[in-house]
């Protein structure tokens, strides 16, 4: 009895420590909202340049999702990428606007993003980072018997800004900034126990709320 | 007294055959190499085709080229390369004959352009602490008149890596890496290959000499 009031505890206790904080800033020259035709779309695109890290693309398929949930269609990374070889490979894609109405002036280029009828790019750049490891594990295996004892947790923070490219304007529509941290917990008691917190899903769906506000839908 | 059969020292020596067995076997397992095929499957190119007549020369050797970057790992780059550098150049210029060797090309060509692998390199987490696998692919391009005569040999480096190796096979992470190599082999062509001294040069002086009367 003694021993399920200490479990009992402790686990309440981690999974009270599991919550995480999500934080959205965003900036827009306009309130104006985007218009969105019937059957445009919406590009995610994660950006590829960096050295030591790429954008998540379990994130990137997450915003995606999220903003599929409207009524307009959503391009995902791999379709548009392709659509448009060579332009926005590593070495090619625009980090400013100036370059994009570079390669907006080929004609090739234009014909493609009127025909696949693409209003918008969201550019997403970010990264998850796991840090400030604490505590202690052990695993064993006897004859007797196998498990695990002790006790681990970790923080997570997801930071991810999304820029939002208007590609018949060439112009910037939106900033947004989200930023979220908690921390994950795995306890050992025979049996390892994962309490995972969820800032990439939080920050996701933040994200994608934010987003997803800004559009609306024309109607034809 | 421990026997394991009727035979003294029968149990000791059966034991002393299969850890030998095992030993060979993890050292023939460990000293093969391991092929990675890379799949040949690439976009076409939205760009604007220069109006050249151009003879791409790609040889048995480049066309079925397998890459030797380690001991442990072979990379059979052949088909994909030529898929991918065929779609370059023929987003680049506006008439591109594929061909196995140089005599094939006929004489109506404007360029021919024979691409060669000089050298693959490969490095992986165990090499570089990093959490990515990463390739290097260097190309020289061979690039002449129809006649013969040499324009430049232009050197082409193209790289690329997984963006994380941890839900990646050795062999999965070693191929979209090879893939993206090879994708940025058409972007490096893309932004550079018109920007060659020598290649402008030759431009300038064909169209201008073209549009005399």
């Amino acid at each position: 009895m003694k021993h399920t009031a200490i479990i009992l505890l402790m686990t309440a206790t981690a999974l009270a420590g599991c919550g995480s904080t999500t934080t959205v800033d965003d900036y827009r020259p306009t309130a104006e909202p985007m218009d969105i035709g019937t059957g445009d779309k919406v590009a995610v695109l994660g950006r590829r340049d960096a050295g030591h890290y790429e954008t998540d693309r379990d994130f990137i398929n997450c915003l995606g999702n999220q903003l599929s949930k409207s009524n307009f269609q959503v391009m995902m990374e791999e379709s548009f990428v392709d659509a448009l070889y060579p332009w926005f490979e590593p070495r090619t894609a625009p980090k400013h606007l100036n370059r994009l109405k570079k390669i907006m002036e080929i004609p090739t280029v234009q014909e493609k993003i009127r025909s696949e009828k693409i209003s918008y790019l969201v550019w997403l750049d970010g990264e998850v980072e796991s840090h400030d490891m604490s505590g202690a594990m052990h695993c064993g295996l006897g004859p007797y018997a196998i498990g695990c004892f002790g006790y681990t947790s970790w923080d997570k923070v997801v930071t991810f800004e999304a820029i939002v490219w208007n590609l018949q304007d060439l112009t910037e529509e939106a900033r947004i900034r989200v930023d979220s941290e908690g921390t994950s917990y795995v306890i050992g008691i025979v049996a390892p126990i994962p309490l995972l917190t969820r800032v990439e899903s939080e920050a996701c769906v933040g994200l994608g709320n934010q987003l997803l506000s800004y559009f609306t839908q024309e109607v034809e | 007294m421990r026997r394991n059969s009727g035979y003294p020292g029968h149990g000791s020596k059966l034991h002393l055959y299969m850890m030998a067995l095992m030993i060979a076997g993890t050292a023939l397992l460990s000293g093969c190499a391991k092929n990675h095929k890379v799949k040949s499957d690439f976009p076409d190119m939205v760009v604007e085709p220069v109006d050249l007549r151009v003879v791409l020369v790609m040889n048995n050797d480049f066309r079925t080229y397998t890459a030797k970057p380690n001991k442990k790992d072979r990379i059979q780059l052949g088909e994909a390369q030529t898929e991918a550098l065929t779609k370059a150049f023929k987003g680049l210029f506006s008439d591109v004959n594929v061909v196995y060797s140089w005599q094939r090309g006929g004489p109506d060509a404007d360029l021919v352009i024979t691409p060669a692998v000089r050298e693959v390199q490969l490095s992986s987490p165990s090499d570089s602490y990093q959490t990515v696998f990463e390739v290097w692919i260097k190309y020289s391009l061979d690039i002449s008149t129809a006649d013969g005569v040499p324009i430049d040999s232009w050197f082409l480096p193209a790289y690329g890596k997984t963006p994380y190796s941890y839900l990646f096979s050795r062999s999965k992470a070693i191929e979209e890496a090879t893939i993206m190599a090879l994708r940025d082999t058409g972007a490096k062509l893309m932004l550079d290959f018109f920007r060659i001294p020598a290649i402008n040069g030759w431009m300038q002086q064909h169209f201008a000499a073209n549009e005399q009367p």
